[in-house]
């Protein structure tokens, strides 16, 4: 029931952000092209069909992707606060996306996600393994995950002075998390890497309810809590590095989601992954409807956007969890 | 420690596009001619290694206060948010007031890092824990990324400003002229000295609020000032040089483990140790690949790894 009310939600926004523009085209016109009426005038059809429907489309993935992972990231810590933006794993993506962008400008551009991918992946298995003391806490793989979130984005910038100029500026627009740059082939990757990866983390559903009240309670049912652990961070990568590849690291989604998705349907991962999907969805198409028309027709880089309305959030919950940590 | 130094400070003079011998880079300054070499001295070299070493005395000394205020090991001006307060006020105050004069700037950089400052340690030193290192280091992200996040928009949206301030966001030191330079000096200094003078009430302060009570000194007062040298020292070292990360979280561990917990010593020695960092940190890349990499970063390639290191060290017990 919730999450039809969600879908509906969703493609209200959709349709929203795909009407407004420069050129408004009404939800007529909308609907006649959608369902390939020859009526339609080829201005609103081009328009739609490659500059809004790509985005939008996109960014529903993108934000149903950084969810999820979000999701994942936080049973598997057992902490309200953590996100692969926090723990560096997004910037472990975007040093490594960085170097295929300006090192290597002649490798095909189909090969940038599976490095993200790898970047990602290195990144989960470095903080896993710095914060590795006979186990790992929460509280250290935060604090790991923050400094190497931030020695990887020295890197990148390292990259970039030595880089050449053209190839820089494309990575640096690329940073900032924009979905400005839209197309088919993006959403394919998300296709490929990303929905494994959440297909995975649902199927887990049960063992991640399990390994979320606690190692000693995991194991003492039977879990083999090192493998869920492991199998949990390489879909968590997976789709880090989807959404990385696709547009660039774009903060907080995993953050806020998973919580607005709590507040709505419970604790349960099997009904808690769809909803945070679907809420990672609806937030990200509607903040980039707010980048590109709040200043219009200056296009704020949607990673900015999210910045600005989840750093707030991130100050209320910790906040209203000052007792608790 | 002065004397190395001072020979680091040759050094640096000495390395750069075009290279001197140290006799020459000497001779060049002390003449005060108008040849190539000595303006190349006078107008680029020189400027550069005095901001280096205020920026680095200033952020290591701003380190060790917030540290020794907050018992927190981790605590840095540029982890916890304030840097970025002060670099957004900066933007904004060129961005929307078209302030260009740097004596105008500095109080207005104080003022960012002053609110980011009260943000962070209200936000962190909520709840009945106290200000635990992790509620910190969190809330400081919180703030750091807001306050960064804005700074971009405004430079997205204003791409005058942009050019203006591009370096320097990313933590530069280049591109300072001598007189804006000569001009930001006291801002550091003055509040340098001041850090010196309470050497000892914050001692006191590192030793936790019981401590301080049953000796005598009062609480919120000396809490208060301590928390002003360190947005004086930050505000006029972002002011200098941008935003620069983990000198302040870095430094004063050196000096700690060099002189033990007395912050009559470990000031001093933070501000010499952090003045040296940040001028190599500055110079190695030039001396190596002949590249100008802004000084932040390669702040960051240094300091991170140290930051992964303490938190594994000092969190190892809190499971």
């Amino acid at each position: 029931m919730r999450l039809l009310a969600l879908s509906l939600i969703l493609a209200l926004a959709c349709m929203l952000a795909l009407g407004m523009g420069d050129q408004a085209i009404p939800l007529a016109e909308i609907t006649r092209v959608l369902t390939g009426d020859p009526d339609a005038s080829p201005v609103s059809r081009t328009i739609l069909l490659t500059l809004r429907l790509p985005r939008v489309a996109l960014a529903a993935a993108v934000g149903a992707s950084l969810a999820v992972a979000g999701v994942a990231a936080q049973a598997i810590l057992r902490n309200p606060l953590a996100e692969p933006g926090l723990l560096g794993i997004n910037a472990g993506a975007a040093l490594a996306a960085m170097l295929v962008i300006v090192q290597v400008a002649a490798l095909p551009e189909s090969v940038l996600p599976a490095f993200t991918f790898a970047g990602a992946l290195v990144m989960a298995g470095a903080i896993q393994a710095l914060a590795w003391s006979s186990g790992t806490s929460s509280l250290r793989l935060i604090l790991v995950g923050v400094g190497l979130g931030a020695l990887a984005g020295a890197g990148a910038s390292f990259i970039a002075t030595f880089g050449p100029a053209a190839e820089v500026q494309r990575a640096m627009v690329w940073g900032a998390g924009s979905l400005q740059d839209a197309r088919w082939v993006k959403l394919m990757w998300i296709v490929q890497w990303g929905a494994p990866g959440a297909l995975g983390l649902w199927l887990m559903a049960r063992e991640l309810d399990l390994i979320a009240l606690g190692d000693g309670v995991a194991s003492d049912v039977g879990q083999r809590v090192h493998l869920i652990r492991g199998l949990a961070i390489l879909a968590v990568a997976m789709l880090a590095g989807a959404a990385v590849a696709a547009s660039g690291p774009i903060a907080f989604v995993g953050l806020a989601a998973p919580h607005i998705a709590r507040q709505l349907g419970g604790t349960a991962h099997r009904g808690l992954i769809p909803m945070a999907a679907l809420c990672g969805a609806i937030l990200l198409v509607l903040a980039d409807l707010a980048a590109r028309r709040v200043l219009a027709p200056v296009q704020v880089p949607v990673g900015l956007a999210t910045a600005l309305l989840g750093a707030p959030f991130f100050g209320y919950l910790l906040w209203s969890r000052r007792n608790d940590i | 420690m002065p004397l190395a130094l001072g020979v680091l400070s040759l050094w640096a003079l000495t390395v750069g596009a075009s290279g001197f011998s140290v006799g020459e880079a000497l001779g060049a300054l002390m003449s005060g001619g108008d040849d190539r070499a000595a303006l190349v001295m006078q107008q680029v070299r020189l400027p550069r290694v005095f901001a280096a070493l205020c920026v680095g005395a200033a952020l290591a000394v701003a380190g060790a206060i917030i540290q020794a205020m907050t018992g927190n090991p981790l605590a840095d001006p540029g982890l916890l948010g304030v840097n970025a307060g002060a670099a957004l006020a900066l933007v904004s105050a060129i961005a929307f007031l078209g302030l260009d004069a740097m004596g105008a700037l500095v109080w207005v950089a104080f003022a960012g890092a002053g609110v980011a400052a009260a943000c962070v340690l209200s936000l962190g030193a909520a709840g009945r824990a106290g200000a635990g290192p992790v509620r910190l280091v969190l809330a400081g992200v919180v703030i750091a990324s807001f306050a960064g996040a804005l700074t971009g928009a405004i430079l997205v949206l204003d791409a005058q400003t942009q050019d203006v301030v591009r370096l320097w966001t990313a933590g530069s030191l280049r591109g300072r002229s001598l007189g804006v330079i000569v001009s930001l000096m006291p801002y550091v200094l003055v509040p340098l000295a001041l850090s010196l003078l309470v050497a000892r009430q914050v001692t006191t302060l590192s030793l936790g609020a019981e401590v301080a009570q049953s000796i005598g000194q009062g609480q919120g007062l000396w809490r208060v000032l301590a928390a002003l040298l360190v947005v004086a020292l930050a505000g006029s070292a972002v002011a200098m040089a941008g935003p620069l990360g983990f000198v302040g979280l870095v430094v004063p561990h050196i000096a700690r483990i060099c002189v033990g917990a007395e912050y009559r010593r470990i000031l001093p020695v933070a501000a010499l140790t952090g003045a040296g960092l940040v001028l190599v940190a500055d110079t190695l890349p030039r001396a190596l690949w002949a590249r100008d990499v802004p000084v932040g970063v390669t702040l960051a390639l240094i300091g991170a790894p140290v930051f992964v290191w303490l938190a594994r060290r000092r969190s190892g017990g809190r499971a």
